[in-house]
Protein backbone atom coordinates (compact mmCIF):
# COMPACT_ATOMS: atom_id res chain seq x y z
CA UNK A 1 0.00 0.00 0.00
CA UNK A 2 1.45 3.11 -1.24
CA UNK A 3 1.51 6.57 1.07
CA UNK A 4 -0.68 8.22 -1.64
CA UNK A 5 -3.39 5.35 -1.41
CA UNK A 6 -4.33 6.21 2.13
CA UNK A 7 -7.88 7.40 1.27
CA UNK A 8 -10.53 8.70 3.62
CA UNK A 9 -12.58 5.28 3.05
CA UNK A 10 -9.74 3.51 3.96
CA UNK A 11 -8.77 5.24 7.05
CA UNK A 12 -12.19 4.82 8.41
CA UNK A 13 -12.18 1.73 7.90
CA UNK A 14 -8.65 1.61 9.87
CA UNK A 15 -10.83 3.34 12.94
CA UNK A 16 -13.58 0.61 12.60
CA UNK A 17 -10.86 -2.01 13.12
CA UNK A 18 -12.42 -3.93 9.57
CA UNK A 19 -8.78 -3.72 7.31
CA UNK A 20 -6.56 -6.60 6.50
CA UNK A 21 -3.28 -6.84 9.29
CA UNK A 22 -1.21 -5.43 6.45
CA UNK A 23 -3.09 -2.08 5.41
CA UNK A 24 -3.68 -1.58 9.88
CA UNK A 25 -0.14 -1.99 10.34
CA UNK A 26 0.73 0.68 7.79
CA UNK A 27 -1.72 3.39 9.14
CA UNK A 28 -0.97 2.82 12.38
CA UNK A 29 3.17 3.38 11.81
CA UNK A 30 1.97 6.31 9.79
CA UNK A 31 -0.47 7.31 12.71
CA UNK A 32 2.63 7.65 14.71
CA UNK A 33 5.66 8.91 12.50
CA UNK A 34 3.64 11.21 10.10
CA UNK A 35 1.70 14.37 11.46
CA UNK A 36 -0.30 14.86 8.36
CA UNK A 37 -1.47 11.30 8.59
CA UNK A 38 -2.02 11.43 12.36
CA UNK A 39 -4.46 14.49 12.22
CA UNK A 40 -6.38 13.33 9.25
CA UNK A 41 -7.15 10.00 10.60
CA UNK A 42 -7.99 11.81 14.56
CA UNK A 43 -10.26 14.31 12.26
CA UNK A 44 -12.26 11.73 10.66
CA UNK A 45 -12.27 9.99 14.29
CA UNK A 46 -14.41 13.34 14.98
CA UNK A 47 -16.70 12.65 11.58
CA UNK A 48 -17.19 9.28 13.08
CA UNK A 49 -18.63 10.42 16.20
CA UNK A 50 -20.98 12.51 14.90
CA UNK A 51 -22.13 9.57 12.44
CA UNK A 52 -22.88 7.52 15.14
CA UNK A 53 -24.35 10.11 17.45
CA UNK A 54 -27.07 10.89 14.11
CA UNK A 55 -27.19 7.63 13.75
CA UNK A 56 -25.62 7.33 10.85
CA UNK A 57 -23.90 3.78 11.17
CA UNK A 58 -24.95 0.58 10.06
CA UNK A 59 -25.91 -2.00 12.39
CA UNK A 60 -22.40 -3.86 12.04
CA UNK A 61 -20.26 -0.34 12.46
CA UNK A 62 -22.21 1.03 15.24
CA UNK A 63 -21.22 -2.28 17.15
CA UNK A 64 -17.65 -2.19 16.44
CA UNK A 65 -18.13 1.25 17.32
CA UNK A 66 -19.35 1.05 20.74
CA UNK A 67 -16.38 -1.75 21.26
CA UNK A 68 -13.91 0.46 20.87
CA UNK A 69 -15.30 4.50 21.43
CA UNK A 70 -17.92 4.48 24.10
CA UNK A 71 -16.60 1.74 25.89
CA UNK A 72 -14.67 3.84 29.21
CA UNK A 73 -16.57 6.46 31.49
CA UNK A 74 -13.67 8.56 29.46
CA UNK A 75 -15.09 7.78 26.31
CA UNK A 76 -18.19 7.93 26.97
CA UNK A 77 -17.89 11.65 28.53
CA UNK A 78 -16.12 12.68 25.34
CA UNK A 79 -19.05 11.48 23.56
CA UNK A 80 -20.93 13.39 25.57
CA UNK A 81 -19.24 15.92 24.88
CA UNK A 82 -18.96 15.95 21.08
CA UNK A 83 -22.75 15.58 21.24
CA UNK A 84 -23.19 18.60 23.34
CA UNK A 85 -20.83 20.50 20.61
CA UNK A 86 -22.73 19.52 17.74
CA UNK A 87 -25.94 19.84 18.84
CA UNK A 88 -25.53 23.86 19.56
CA UNK A 89 -23.52 23.91 16.62
CA UNK A 90 -26.60 22.43 14.75
CA UNK A 91 -29.70 24.51 17.00
CA UNK A 92 -27.15 27.44 15.89
CA UNK A 93 -27.23 26.73 12.27
CA UNK A 94 -30.82 25.96 12.43
CA UNK A 95 -31.53 29.73 13.83
CA UNK A 96 -29.50 31.34 11.44
CA UNK A 97 -30.62 29.72 8.60
CA UNK A 98 -34.74 30.73 10.20
CA UNK A 99 -33.48 34.31 10.64
CA UNK A 100 -32.64 35.01 7.04
CA UNK A 101 -34.03 37.33 5.09
CA UNK A 102 -36.54 35.42 3.04
CA UNK A 103 -36.17 38.04 0.31
CA UNK A 104 -33.30 38.74 -0.87
CA UNK A 105 -31.58 41.80 -2.26
CA UNK A 106 -30.94 40.90 -5.49
CA UNK A 107 -34.79 40.24 -5.46
CA UNK A 108 -35.79 43.37 -3.92
CA UNK A 109 -33.89 45.18 -6.61
CA UNK A 110 -34.91 43.11 -9.49
CA UNK A 111 -38.82 44.35 -7.85
CA UNK A 112 -37.41 47.86 -7.54
CA UNK A 113 -36.62 48.25 -10.74
CA UNK A 114 -39.56 46.43 -12.32
CA UNK A 115 -41.63 49.51 -10.91
CA UNK A 116 -39.42 51.84 -13.11
CA UNK A 117 -39.34 52.93 -16.66
CA UNK A 118 -37.71 50.48 -19.05
CA UNK A 119 -34.75 52.95 -20.39
CA UNK A 120 -33.38 53.26 -16.61
CA UNK A 121 -32.73 49.55 -16.30
CA UNK A 122 -29.66 49.39 -19.18
CA UNK A 123 -27.95 52.47 -17.67
CA UNK A 124 -28.17 51.55 -14.56
CA UNK A 125 -26.92 48.34 -14.98
CA UNK A 126 -24.15 49.83 -17.56
CA UNK A 127 -22.95 51.87 -14.58
CA UNK A 128 -23.08 49.97 -11.94
CA UNK A 129 -21.21 47.39 -13.84
CA UNK A 130 -18.85 49.78 -14.88
CA UNK A 131 -18.40 51.40 -11.02
CA UNK A 132 -17.77 47.88 -9.59
CA UNK A 133 -14.89 46.33 -12.25
CA UNK A 134 -13.18 50.15 -11.43
CA UNK A 135 -13.20 49.49 -7.80
CA UNK A 136 -12.77 45.79 -8.28
CA UNK A 137 -9.52 46.65 -10.58
CA UNK A 138 -7.96 49.72 -8.58
CA UNK A 139 -8.06 48.20 -5.23
CA UNK A 140 -6.57 44.93 -6.53
CA UNK A 141 -3.55 47.40 -7.86
CA UNK A 142 -3.16 48.75 -4.88
CA UNK A 143 -3.97 45.67 -2.66
CA UNK A 144 -0.86 43.45 -4.60
CA UNK A 145 1.20 46.81 -4.61
CA UNK A 146 0.91 47.18 -0.83
CA UNK A 147 1.34 43.38 -0.52
CA UNK A 148 4.76 43.26 -2.54
CA UNK A 149 6.16 46.08 -0.82
CA UNK A 150 5.32 44.43 2.99
CA UNK A 151 7.48 41.25 1.59
CA UNK A 152 10.36 43.41 0.21
CA UNK A 153 10.42 44.54 3.77
CA UNK A 154 10.19 41.30 5.40
CA UNK A 155 12.85 39.90 3.22
CA UNK A 156 15.04 42.63 4.25
CA UNK A 157 14.11 42.67 8.26
CA UNK A 158 14.97 39.29 7.94
CA UNK A 159 18.68 39.01 5.82
CA UNK A 160 21.72 37.89 7.93
CA UNK A 161 23.19 41.30 7.98
CA UNK A 162 19.62 42.67 9.56
CA UNK A 163 19.27 39.56 11.58
CA UNK A 164 22.92 40.33 13.68
CA UNK A 165 21.52 43.44 14.89
CA UNK A 166 19.35 42.98 17.65
CA UNK A 167 16.94 46.14 17.82
CA UNK A 168 15.89 47.09 21.87
CA UNK A 169 12.50 47.08 21.14
CA UNK A 170 11.91 43.24 20.29
CA UNK A 171 10.61 40.47 22.14
CA UNK A 172 11.39 37.05 21.34
CA UNK A 173 9.18 34.27 21.12
CA UNK A 174 9.83 30.46 20.58
CA UNK A 175 7.42 28.72 19.03
CA UNK A 176 6.76 24.46 18.69
CA UNK A 177 5.90 23.04 15.62
CA UNK A 178 2.15 22.12 15.34
CA UNK A 179 2.92 18.44 14.19
CA UNK A 180 4.70 18.02 18.17
CA UNK A 181 1.88 20.12 20.20
CA UNK A 182 -0.95 17.89 19.35
CA UNK A 183 -4.23 19.09 21.46
CA UNK A 184 -2.42 21.90 23.56
CA UNK A 185 -3.00 25.56 23.50
CA UNK A 186 -1.59 27.39 21.07
CA UNK A 187 1.16 29.89 22.11
CA UNK A 188 -0.26 33.27 22.62
CA UNK A 189 1.93 36.67 22.15
CA UNK A 190 0.99 39.47 24.03
CA UNK A 191 2.68 42.09 22.32
CA UNK A 192 3.38 45.44 24.33
CA UNK A 193 2.40 48.96 22.73
CA UNK A 194 6.43 49.95 22.91
CA UNK A 195 7.41 46.80 20.59
CA UNK A 196 8.61 47.41 17.42
CA UNK A 197 9.62 43.84 16.18
CA UNK A 198 8.58 40.30 16.95
CA UNK A 199 11.24 37.57 16.91
CA UNK A 200 10.02 33.95 16.56
CA UNK A 201 12.25 31.21 17.30
CA UNK A 202 10.55 28.14 14.74
CA UNK A 203 12.39 24.95 15.90
CA UNK A 204 13.41 22.43 12.71
CA UNK A 205 12.65 18.78 14.52
CA UNK A 206 12.85 17.14 11.06
CA UNK A 207 16.50 15.26 10.17
CA UNK A 208 17.24 16.61 7.05
CA UNK A 209 18.66 20.05 6.72
CA UNK A 210 18.58 22.55 3.68
CA UNK A 211 20.66 25.50 2.77
CA UNK A 212 18.29 28.01 3.18
CA UNK A 213 14.27 28.19 4.29
CA UNK A 214 11.44 29.83 3.71
CA UNK A 215 8.54 30.69 5.90
CA UNK A 216 4.93 31.74 4.59
CA UNK A 217 3.21 33.67 7.50
CA UNK A 218 -0.55 33.29 7.05
CA UNK A 219 -3.06 35.56 8.80
CA UNK A 220 -5.83 33.37 9.09
CA UNK A 221 -8.87 36.11 9.58
CA UNK A 222 -8.10 37.49 6.46
CA UNK A 223 -6.17 35.06 5.16
CA UNK A 224 -3.31 37.26 3.70
CA UNK A 225 -0.14 35.62 3.81
CA UNK A 226 3.64 36.95 3.25
CA UNK A 227 6.69 35.07 2.01
CA UNK A 228 9.79 35.15 3.11
CA UNK A 229 12.58 33.48 1.35
CA UNK A 230 16.54 32.83 2.37
CA UNK A 231 16.48 32.64 5.59
CA UNK A 232 18.94 30.67 7.40
CA UNK A 233 19.27 27.78 10.34
CA UNK A 234 21.10 28.36 13.44
CA UNK A 235 22.69 25.55 15.45
CA UNK A 236 23.30 26.66 18.97
CA UNK A 237 22.50 23.44 20.59
CA UNK A 238 18.69 23.55 18.82
CA UNK A 239 18.56 23.93 15.43
CA UNK A 240 16.32 27.18 14.65
CA UNK A 241 15.49 29.25 12.32
CA UNK A 242 14.74 32.72 13.36
CA UNK A 243 11.95 35.00 11.72
CA UNK A 244 11.55 38.70 12.82
CA UNK A 245 8.54 40.75 12.09
CA UNK A 246 7.37 43.89 12.04
CA UNK A 247 5.10 44.38 15.55
CA UNK A 248 2.65 46.48 13.25
CA UNK A 249 1.93 43.84 11.07
CA UNK A 250 0.87 41.02 13.80
CA UNK A 251 -2.37 42.27 14.50
CA UNK A 252 -5.23 40.47 17.05
CA UNK A 253 -6.27 37.05 16.01
CA UNK A 254 -4.76 33.73 14.76
CA UNK A 255 -2.18 33.10 12.47
CA UNK A 256 0.07 29.90 11.07
CA UNK A 257 3.39 29.99 9.77
CA UNK A 258 4.88 27.33 6.97
CA UNK A 259 7.96 26.50 6.99
CA UNK A 260 9.78 24.99 4.14
CA UNK A 261 12.94 23.83 3.45
CA UNK A 262 14.81 24.75 -0.24
CA UNK A 263 16.54 22.18 -1.51
CA UNK A 264 20.25 23.17 -3.55
CA UNK A 265 18.58 23.08 -6.29
CA UNK A 266 15.38 25.64 -5.82
CA UNK A 267 13.26 22.42 -5.09
CA UNK A 268 11.43 22.62 -1.66
CA UNK A 269 10.79 20.05 0.43
CA UNK A 270 9.70 18.85 3.87
CA UNK A 271 7.41 21.29 5.88
CA UNK A 272 6.54 22.14 9.64
CA UNK A 273 3.80 24.33 10.36
CA UNK A 274 3.33 26.46 13.36
CA UNK A 275 0.28 28.62 15.15
CA UNK A 276 0.20 31.54 17.54
CA UNK A 277 -2.39 33.93 18.68
CA UNK A 278 -1.56 37.39 18.74
CA UNK A 279 -3.67 39.34 21.54
CA UNK A 280 -2.57 43.06 22.59
CA UNK B 1 -3.02 -3.80 33.51
CA UNK B 2 -0.58 -4.86 36.48
CA UNK B 3 2.74 -3.07 36.22
CA UNK B 4 5.70 -4.24 38.26
CA UNK B 5 7.81 -1.17 38.74
CA UNK B 6 8.49 2.13 37.38
CA UNK B 7 11.11 3.06 34.84
CA UNK B 8 14.38 4.31 36.87
CA UNK B 9 15.08 8.36 36.21
CA UNK B 10 18.55 7.14 34.22
CA UNK B 11 15.92 5.00 31.82
CA UNK B 12 13.29 7.43 31.26
CA UNK B 13 16.47 10.27 29.97
CA UNK B 14 17.84 7.99 27.60
CA UNK B 15 14.25 7.66 26.33
CA UNK B 16 14.16 11.17 25.98
CA UNK B 17 16.92 11.17 24.31
CA UNK B 18 16.70 8.82 21.87
CA UNK B 19 13.36 10.61 21.08
CA UNK B 20 14.89 13.63 20.31
CA UNK B 21 18.15 15.14 20.92
CA UNK B 22 16.70 18.40 21.94
CA UNK B 23 15.46 17.93 25.54
CA UNK B 24 12.49 20.48 25.20
CA UNK B 25 11.51 19.20 21.83
CA UNK B 26 11.59 15.39 23.02
CA UNK B 27 9.57 16.32 26.17
CA UNK B 28 6.56 17.06 23.62
CA UNK B 29 7.13 14.11 21.35
CA UNK B 30 7.05 12.20 24.62
CA UNK B 31 3.78 13.77 25.35
CA UNK B 32 2.20 12.88 21.84
CA UNK B 33 3.91 9.06 21.72
CA UNK B 34 2.07 8.47 24.85
CA UNK B 35 -1.02 10.29 23.26
CA UNK B 36 -0.67 8.20 20.11
CA UNK B 37 -0.22 5.13 21.36
CA UNK B 38 -3.18 5.48 23.91
CA UNK B 39 -5.15 6.07 20.88
CA UNK B 40 -4.07 2.83 18.64
CA UNK B 41 -4.78 0.66 21.74
CA UNK B 42 -8.10 2.34 21.47
CA UNK B 43 -8.35 1.87 17.01
CA UNK B 44 -7.87 -2.01 18.11
CA UNK B 45 -10.51 -2.05 21.12
CA UNK B 46 -8.44 -2.32 23.99
CA UNK B 47 -9.81 -2.32 27.11
CA UNK B 48 -7.67 -0.22 28.62
CA UNK B 49 -5.85 1.96 26.73
CA UNK B 50 -3.97 4.30 29.45
CA UNK B 51 -3.05 1.47 31.29
CA UNK B 52 -1.46 -0.06 28.10
CA UNK B 53 0.35 2.84 27.06
CA UNK B 54 2.07 3.15 30.60
CA UNK B 55 3.41 -0.75 30.34
CA UNK B 56 4.78 0.29 26.70
CA UNK B 57 6.77 2.78 28.63
CA UNK B 58 7.71 0.26 31.52
CA UNK B 59 9.16 -2.09 28.98
CA UNK B 60 10.95 0.22 26.44
CA UNK B 61 12.35 2.15 29.99
CA UNK B 62 13.96 -1.42 30.66
CA UNK B 63 15.67 -2.57 27.29
CA UNK B 64 16.48 1.15 26.34
CA UNK B 65 19.88 0.92 27.32
CA UNK B 66 20.51 -2.28 25.36
CA UNK B 67 17.91 -1.48 22.58
CA UNK B 68 19.19 2.32 21.29
CA UNK B 69 22.71 1.82 20.23
CA UNK B 70 21.78 -0.82 17.31
CA UNK B 71 18.23 0.56 16.54
CA UNK B 72 17.92 1.93 13.28
CA UNK B 73 14.75 3.82 12.10
CA UNK B 74 12.92 5.99 13.81
CA UNK B 75 12.44 5.07 17.57
CA UNK B 76 8.54 5.44 17.41
CA UNK B 77 8.36 2.53 15.71
CA UNK B 78 10.30 0.56 18.20
CA UNK B 79 7.40 1.62 20.44
CA UNK B 80 4.43 0.08 18.18
CA UNK B 81 6.06 -2.76 17.95
CA UNK B 82 5.97 -3.37 21.92
CA UNK B 83 2.40 -2.08 21.68
CA UNK B 84 1.61 -4.59 19.34
CA UNK B 85 3.15 -7.50 21.50
CA UNK B 86 0.89 -5.98 23.85
CA UNK B 87 -2.07 -6.09 21.88
CA UNK B 88 -1.53 -9.95 21.04
CA UNK B 89 -1.19 -10.24 24.88
CA UNK B 90 -4.41 -8.38 25.42
CA UNK B 91 -6.25 -10.29 23.11
CA UNK B 92 -5.26 -13.79 23.85
CA UNK B 93 -6.35 -12.59 27.74
CA UNK B 94 -9.55 -11.50 26.75
CA UNK B 95 -10.44 -14.65 25.31
CA UNK B 96 -9.43 -16.89 27.68
CA UNK B 97 -11.07 -14.93 30.47
CA UNK B 98 -14.64 -15.60 30.18
CA UNK B 99 -16.60 -12.66 30.02
CA UNK B 100 -17.81 -12.35 33.58
CA UNK B 101 -16.19 -9.88 35.23
CA UNK B 102 -17.37 -7.28 32.32
CA UNK B 103 -20.86 -6.85 31.64
CA UNK B 104 -21.97 -7.23 27.73
CA UNK B 105 -20.91 -3.61 25.67
CA UNK B 106 -24.03 -1.70 25.42
CA UNK B 107 -24.90 1.72 23.62
CA UNK B 108 -24.36 5.05 26.10
CA UNK B 109 -27.78 6.00 27.65
CA UNK B 110 -28.38 9.22 29.08
CA UNK B 111 -27.88 8.20 33.13
CA UNK B 112 -29.62 10.01 36.13
CA UNK B 113 -25.99 11.75 36.39
CA UNK B 114 -25.60 12.57 32.91
CA UNK B 115 -28.82 14.72 33.29
CA UNK B 116 -27.59 16.13 36.80
CA UNK B 117 -24.41 16.80 34.39
CA UNK B 118 -26.41 18.49 31.55
CA UNK B 119 -26.74 22.01 33.22
CA UNK B 120 -23.28 22.02 34.06
CA UNK B 121 -22.01 20.86 30.38
CA UNK B 122 -24.23 23.73 29.12
CA UNK B 123 -22.64 26.04 31.02
CA UNK B 124 -19.17 24.84 30.18
CA UNK B 125 -19.87 25.42 26.74
CA UNK B 126 -21.39 28.50 26.78
CA UNK B 127 -18.48 29.60 28.38
CA UNK B 128 -15.71 28.20 26.12
CA UNK B 129 -17.77 28.94 23.14
CA UNK B 130 -17.04 32.49 23.93
CA UNK B 131 -13.48 31.71 24.19
CA UNK B 132 -13.46 30.70 20.75
CA UNK B 133 -12.92 33.92 17.36
CA UNK B 134 -16.09 34.62 15.75
CA UNK B 135 -14.45 32.46 12.52
CA UNK B 136 -13.83 29.79 14.12
CA UNK B 137 -17.43 29.66 15.56
CA UNK B 138 -19.20 30.49 12.49
CA UNK B 139 -17.06 27.50 10.73
CA UNK B 140 -18.51 25.18 13.01
CA UNK B 141 -21.68 26.43 12.67
CA UNK B 142 -21.66 26.23 9.18
CA UNK B 143 -19.83 22.85 8.91
CA UNK B 144 -22.95 21.08 10.85
CA UNK B 145 -25.23 23.27 9.30
CA UNK B 146 -26.78 20.19 7.23
CA UNK B 147 -26.70 16.45 8.90
CA UNK B 148 -26.72 12.66 7.24
CA UNK B 149 -26.07 12.70 3.43
CA UNK B 150 -26.78 16.32 2.76
CA UNK B 151 -23.81 17.33 4.54
CA UNK B 152 -21.58 16.04 2.01
CA UNK B 153 -22.34 18.33 -0.49
CA UNK B 154 -22.71 20.59 2.04
CA UNK B 155 -19.13 20.73 3.38
CA UNK B 156 -17.82 20.42 -0.40
CA UNK B 157 -19.43 23.66 -1.01
CA UNK B 158 -17.96 24.95 1.84
CA UNK B 159 -14.59 23.98 1.17
CA UNK B 160 -14.91 25.25 -2.24
CA UNK B 161 -15.53 28.96 -1.10
CA UNK B 162 -12.80 29.04 1.59
CA UNK B 163 -10.59 27.25 -1.20
CA UNK B 164 -9.60 24.58 0.50
CA UNK B 165 -10.21 20.96 0.35
CA UNK B 166 -12.38 19.19 2.12
CA UNK B 167 -9.85 17.03 3.80
CA UNK B 168 -7.90 20.25 4.86
CA UNK B 169 -11.41 21.95 5.96
CA UNK B 170 -12.39 18.60 8.42
CA UNK B 171 -8.38 19.09 10.05
CA UNK B 172 -9.73 22.89 10.56
CA UNK B 173 -12.63 22.04 12.26
CA UNK B 174 -10.70 19.02 13.86
CA UNK B 175 -8.49 21.28 15.58
CA UNK B 176 -11.10 24.04 16.70
CA UNK B 177 -12.79 20.92 18.35
CA UNK B 178 -9.90 19.71 20.37
CA UNK B 179 -9.67 22.82 21.61
CA UNK B 180 -13.41 23.65 22.75
CA UNK B 181 -13.47 19.73 23.89
CA UNK B 182 -10.03 20.63 26.13
CA UNK B 183 -11.59 23.62 27.04
CA UNK B 184 -14.78 22.02 28.06
CA UNK B 185 -13.13 18.81 29.99
CA UNK B 186 -10.71 21.32 32.56
CA UNK B 187 -14.19 23.36 32.60
CA UNK B 188 -16.10 20.13 33.87
CA UNK B 189 -13.44 18.54 36.20
CA UNK B 190 -12.91 22.10 37.81
CA UNK B 191 -17.37 22.14 38.89
CA UNK B 192 -16.75 18.29 39.77
CA UNK B 193 -14.16 19.35 42.51
CA UNK B 194 -15.76 22.19 43.33
CA UNK B 195 -18.44 19.89 44.45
Amino acid sequence: MKEDSVTDALLREFLLGKLTDEDRERIEGLFLTDSQTRERVLALEQDLFDDYLEDGLSQGDKERFVSRYARTDEQRRKLRITGAIKDWAVREARASHQAAPTVSVWRRIWLWLRFNPRFFIPIAVTTVVAAVFAIVWLNGRIEQRKHFAIEQELAQLNSPVSLREAPPDTISVDLRPVAVRGAEKQTEINIPTESHFVELHLPWIQSERYSTYQAEVRRLRDRKSFKIPNLQAQNNGRYTIRLRLPAQLLTTGNYQINLTGVAANGTLSFSEEYSFVVTR
Amino acid sequence: MARDSAVPTENFEEILAWLNPDREVAATMYVQLRHDLAKTFTFRGCSDPEGLTDEVFDRVGKKVLEVRPTYVGDPRLYFRAVANNLIKEDLKRAKTQVSLEEPELREPTTTESDEDNAEDMEECLRSCLQKLSAENRKLIVNYYAKEKQAKIDHRSELAQQLEISVETLRVKVYRIRVSLQGCIERCLENKAQRK
